[in-house]
């Protein structure tokens, strides 16, 4: 069984209702959409009608979206040898809950950053200085 | 004056929107790339539906009567018939969405 992998090149903008029409029978919504349909005369007939938008290859087997989506996810470059357990800080900023208005400012997590605030709290002589 | 557009010193001066009457060489080659693509999509149609055996009614209208880029003049290419023209012949790029719609025979003898 032979499939059709038809992927929407141009778009329908400013094109007559028939033709729109015609590519939401044939479930491309978007510019690059990838839709898949068996090599029957009906689906031939649609594509003849879109001919000047679409791209079409014949294939053995369809692809499902999340396939279609992962072809093009290009490699992420690292792979993760071991998962530690989640840092205690942030388990800490998210078990505070949020206070709206000028209340109490949640625990900043440790870290650079949070001691070069607190010296300049102290150089500049404020309570508590947010950077 | 034409939907969004404001009347600007540039816009004001004539020269925004002037079109040349033919194709330049880069629209030419892009036209005969699209030319091809629809082509391709003829072909893989046409091996699809032979290898299972069917006939599509339009896609053999189609091979009868159209020529593929191949055997088509330059003149059928990048120019179309218009009645009103000194030569009867226009440039193909001033028909609307004319990168989108297919055109490719013009009356006998023009």
């Amino acid at each position: 069984m032979s499939w059709f992998r038809i992927t929407l090149h141009r778009s329908a903008i400013g094109l007559p209702k028939r033709t729109r029409g015609v590519l939401m029978a044939l479930g491309l919504r978007r510019r690059n959409q990838t839709v898949f349909h068996p090599v029957e005369a009906q689906f031939a007939g649609m594509i003849l009608k879109v001919k000047e938008l679409v791209l079409v290859d014949e294939v053995a087997a369809p692809l499902t979206p999340a396939e279609v989506k992962a072809e093009r996810t290009p490699d992420a470059g690292f792979y993760v040898e071991t998962r530690g357990p989640a840092p205690a800080s942030q388990v800490a900023l998210l078990a505070t809950p949020v206070v709206s208005g000028f209340g109490r400012l949640p625990p900043r997590a440790a870290g650079s950053i949070g001691d070069f605030a607190s010296e300049v709290a102290k150089a500049t002589g404020r309570k508590e200085v947010r950077l | 004056m034409f939907g969004a557009f404001r009347m600007t010193n540039p816009l004001s001066g004539g020269l925004l929107w002037k079109i040349p009457w033919r194709l330049s060489k880069f629209q030419k080659a892009r036209q005969r790339k699209r030319l091809k693509a629809v082509d391709s999509v003829i072909a893989t149609l046409d091996t699809a539906l032979a290898k299972k055996g069917e006939t599509l009614k339009a896609l053999e209208l189609w091979k009868a009567e159209m020529p593929t880029e191949a055997e088509m003049l330059p003149k059928d290419k990048y120019t179309i018939f218009d009645r009103k023209a000194k030569r009867y012949r226009k440039g193909i790029h001033k028909v609307p969405k004319w990168t989108r719609v297919s055109q490719r025979l013009n009356p006998p003898g023009y």
